[in-house]
């Protein structure tokens, strides 16, 4: 019977008497489900295979090829996508490579979350100076095009996995502040925060207990979409040579390296673009579907 | 029931799909409005009293099932075209709504939204548009009706905005209006002047106006003829005088008893009725107050009682209604 | 400027003084694009009254009055730009954060919309308890034993709702776990901010009587905001009415009703729709003229003269100050409606 209303930014039902489930329920509650489940199902059974089959099944190397094997083409016989220039097998390194993206994008997330929710919060609820210096600061990180600034990074950090989950947070500390100061802003004069705030409730516990909870949904979502954001990003990094070092596969470089072949062997170049792309997408989805089921407003 | 009726319904049923359950927000309706007649539709949330509203209008969603009959000057409404409804709204029934923010485009000026208006119906150029949109907020009493033409709503205080609202609704010179709770988000001093000013073009313009409101003080002063709604159902329906002067149904006895009024000393407690309005998604026999009813019996729970014109002028629904003399 | 009110003989119930407000001014800076400093929006404008114990005192306006931003400077919810909030003998406008809080335990404050002001995250049996929790209340035990009882108390049973959370509860109930919250930790005064105004009418009469049984069960008092004016007088002892962030008068609630002295409040009185049925349409000349003012740049002088009938040039030159009028009556306004017994009056302020 009850709408999931997931959180106090959520556009509020009207009193009255009825509940706040609303006279009329939700409809397409259905075709909402599936919006979340099968890209969900899909970016679900990609984590497995990059992750999991792997150890499970015995595939190929991904590095170490023999040049016997150079060129094969798709379908292959122990090579579904055939192998590269230098014999590895193109299907590991599309799943090891995988497994860079996904961690990667992992990280940043969290950590943007973590630190850019929390610098953001205090901001928005300190207000005065200490909102003036912190959103200023990060103003400065905001400013670069968000690809010059991680590439700065990288060149002065030097290129590894790690490197670049620090240079792409970058980048995602401050995305993930301005959302958490505005959502805070906007929970601060919430009733039930002024409540909280009369019970003097201590202002650690009024942030955990009521703030927080309630951007949670909000920043879910921001960060399956900025998910898909980073993927690309760093796949743009390592299309661009800056990204992690050589021979480890990534999407990314397979594309780059496929670039040239382009007219020969398009494979090369078409599939790891296309498991970037159901990637990204299957983000988006999950995250709007997720937006659209908990009514976040963006 | 005269054939010079402007708005004609019969059994009016309204349903909902959602999620596998079905919500009857209406439940068999049947009412009149005479050509310049006032009625107010009065109900709390969930009474039906909004979907009704939006029913006549033809506004409702395409989830929504709408059976019975609403016929407005012997034309069929329920089962017509789109294109059909389209022309009818705005020519034949306009709607005034609560909120004027959100009736009003913020991005245009107000002007340009009454000429818009006019123009969807009737064949006139800009500048006679212009010329009739500037008369029309001079008819809503709004100062300086060719300046505020090229005004934008936030430069409007609340009353004016419900104001413009009204002009685009009269526009076409529909003949009847519905305004759906359309003072309750003004202070009550504006609230005074709307309803005045809506009497008035009632008046000069001769069209009909239908009153939606949960205020039953606000219908009392303005209408001519009440219905009560409660769960989907008309309850009670009677000219005003008889309604407050001899309430029957326990139902619109309640609502009078557990209105503050003035006359009343302070710090007396009000009669309450306990409970709330039934689940619209859960028929059951009977009739829908009887839970809650401080007058039930046995009958009530098995029976749904019929609305039937018991004595003249004055319809309820209900089996053991309120004595003779029972004034608020 | 405080006129003594003596101990009049009729309504205030008796109680020393609880809360006495001194002009209060609530300000508020526009910014506009950028952040720079676009105008000054006065809300609440000079305002000062008492409320003595065991009384309950409405305060009536509509939009624009301040009675909203009256409520929340006397909780301090922000604090007022300057005057006094006595509170039991305290000023709490000078009160640092940390003293603020035993205050605070007998000062609470219920809101109008009751899904905003409740966390739709938590349970009622934890919204509730959250007070008691704030101020070390008790053991564990003893909180949900107290929890129960108020919860009891306001009419939901505690076995069937402690658990549950706001959007599962009805307007009605959802208000009824915001007056639990504000009861338990068994306050003096409770600051209504229009606590039924988004209630059904037949839930509102409800919510209405829980707060009448409460007040004589716990000896509360109640500052009680408003805009429909037969409410107020459902539940008010002393009345004020307020327009543009200004004090029009303040008096018992009978008198004011029966016998209003400023203009505006006639206004009001007028304004309402009479439910006994007269015959036929309103008279038109009872209805008031003209639109609000902004309250961005009011009127100099008396903020009500551009639409009060008897308005003169000396209501545009001069602020009218609060002056005591009678027994126990205040009113600002310098040609107040002459009171029903006094034909003396009556010729003065004839214009």
């Amino acid at each position: 019977m009850a709408v999931p209303v997931a959180d106090a930014l959520s556009p509020a039902p009207p009193a009255g008497d009825v509940t706040a489930a609303g006279r009329f329920g939700r409809t397409r509650g259905v075709m909402r489900t599936l919006e979340i489940t099968i890209p969900g199902g899909v970016l679900l059974a990609l984590l497995f295979f990059c992750f999991i089959w792997p150890i499970v099944y015995p595939v190929p190397q991904p590095t170490g090829g023999s040049i016997l094997n150079s060129s094969l083409p798709m379908w292959s016989p122990g090579h579904i996508f055939g192998t590269d220039t230098v014999g590895n097998d193109i299907m590991a390194r599309i799943l090891y490579g995988g497994r860079v993206s996904f961690e990667v994008a992992a990280a940043v997330q969290l950590i943007g979350l973590v630190v850019g929710g929390l610098l953001g919060t205090i901001a928005g609820y300190a207000g005065g100076p200490v909102e003036s210096v912190l959103m200023r600061v990060l103003d400065v990180f905001i400013a670069f095009p968000s690809l010059v600034l991680v590439l700065a990074i990288v060149d002065s950090l030097g290129q590894s996995e790690l490197n670049v989950i620090w240079a792409l947070s970058a980048f995602s500390i401050p995305a993930f502040a301005r959302v958490a100061r505005a959502a805070t802003l906007r929970l601060r004069d919430q009733p039930f925060v002024v409540a909280a705030r009369l019970s003097s409730a201590k202002t650690w516990r009024i942030l955990v207990g009521h703030i927080a909870p309630n951007m949670m949904p909000q920043l879910v979502t921001f960060s399956l979409l900025g998910a898909g954001v980073t993927i690309i990003l760093e796949g743009a990094l390592d299309f661009l040579g800056y990204g992690i070092p050589d021979p480890a596969p990534s999407w990314g470089k397979e594309i780059a390296v496929g670039q040239t072949l382009l007219s020969i062997r398009p494979s090369l170049v078409i599939v790891p673009s296309i498991f970037l792309f159901v990637t990204v997408v299957c983000l988006n989805l999950v995250g709007d579907g997720l937006r659209a089921r908990w009514g976040v407003r963006s | 029931m005269t054939a010079a009726a402007l708005l004609e319904v019969s059994d009016l049923c309204v349903r909902f799909r959602s999620r596998g359950n079905v919500v009857n927000a209406v439940q068999g309706i049947s009412f009149t409005v005479e050509p310049g007649q006032t009625v107010a539709i009065i109900g709390e949330s969930g009474s039906g009293k909004t979907v009704s509203a939006y029913a006549i209008m033809g506004l409702l969603p395409r989830t929504a099932h709408v059976s019975g009959s609403i016929s407005f000057k012997g034309v069929q409404l329920v089962g017509r075209s789109e294109k059909d409804l389209r022309d009818h709204r705005g020519r034949n029934v306009a709607m005034v709504f609560q909120d004027p923010e959100r009736s009003l485009n913020p991005t245009m000026r107000i002007g340009a939204q009454i000429s818009e208006a006019i123009r969807c119906h009737l064949p006139l150029d800009r500048n006679d548009a212009h010329e009739r949109a500037v008369e029309l907020l001079r008819l809503v009493r709004l100062p300086a009706p060719e300046r505020r033409f090229y005004e934008y709503p936030h430069q409007l205080s609340g009353g004016m905005r419900q104001r413009v609202v009204i002009a685009i609704a009269l526009a076409c010179e529909p003949r009847l209006l519905i305004a759906d709770e359309a003072t309750t988000a003004l202070d009550v001093t504006t609230q005074a002047q709307i309803m005045d000013l809506l009497l008035d073009l009632q008046r000069q313009l001769g069209t009909a106006l239908v009153m939606i409101s949960h205020d039953l003080a606000l219908a009392a002063s303005y209408a001519e003829e009440v219905l009560v709604m409660y769960a989907g159902r008309v309850v009670e329906r009677a000219r005003t005088r008889d309604l407050f002067g001899s309430v029957r149904m326990p139902y619109t006895r309640a609502l009078l008893g557990a209105i503050p009024r003035i006359e009343l000393e302070p710090h007396v407690l009000l009669p309450v009725v306990g409970g709330r309005p039934p689940d619209l998604s859960a028929i059951m026999p009977g009739c829908s107050f009887a839970p809650r009813c401080p007058d039930v019996q046995q009958d009530c729970r098995h029976h749904t009682p019929a609305l039937e014109e018991h004595d003249s002028g004055h319809w309820w629904a209900c089996w053991h209604p309120c004595g003779e003399e029972t004034g608020p | 400027m405080r006129q003594a009110t003596g101990a009049g003989p009729a309504a205030a119930p008796s109680g020393g003084i609880l809360l006495e407000v001194r002009h209060l001014v609530q300000e508020f800076v526009l910014r506009d694009h950028g952040g720079v400093r676009g105008g000054v929006l006065q809300a609440v404008f000079d305002v000062s009254f008492e409320l003595r114990a065991g009384e309950t005192l409405g305060i009536v306006g509509e939009t624009g009055s301040g009675k909203s931003t009256l409520a929340r400077s006397v909780i301090q919810a922000p604090p007022p730009k300057h005057g006094e909030v006595i509170f039991e003998g305290t000023d709490l406008v000078r009160l640092r954060r940390r003293a603020m809080k035993p205050v605070r335990r007998h000062m609470q404050m219920v809101f109008q919309d009751p899904f905003r002001s409740l966390d739709p995250r938590w349970t009622v049996a934890g919204i509730v308890a959250e007070p008691l929790i704030a101020h070390g209340v008790g053991s564990r035990s003893e909180r949900r034993e107290r929890v129960n009882s108020f919860l009891d108390r306001v009419g939901l049973d505690p076995a069937g709702y402690g658990k549950r959370h706001p959007r599962e509860l009805s307007g009605g109930q959802a208000q009824r776990v915001a007056i639990a919250r504000a009861l338990v930790l068994e306050p003096k005064l409770i600051i209504c901010d229009e606590p039924v105004s988004s209630l059904d009418v037949l839930v509102q009469a409800q919510v209405l009587n829980l707060f009448e049984t409460l007040r004589s069960e716990m000896g509360l008092s109640y500052l009680f905001i408003a805009h429909d004016l037969a409410l107020v007088k459902q539940v008010s002892d002393r009345v004020a009415v307020m327009y543009l962030g200004k004090l029009c008068e303040i008096g018992p609630v009978r008198d004011i009703y029966r016998e209003p002295l400023h203009p505006y409040t006639l206004a009001l009185l007028n304004s309402i729709p009479d439910p006994s049925p007269p015959e036929g349409k309103r008279d038109t000349a009872r209805v008031i003229s003209g639109e609000p003012p902004s309250p961005l740049d009011p009127p100099s002088g008396c903020r009500f003269r551009t639409r009060c009938p008897r308005a003169a040039d000396r209501c545009a030159a001069e602020v009218p100050e609060l002056r005591t009028l009678g027994d126990l009556r205040q009113v600002a306004c310098h040609f107040p409606l002459p009171a029903r017994n006094d034909k003396r009056a009556e010729r003065e302020f004839v214009l």
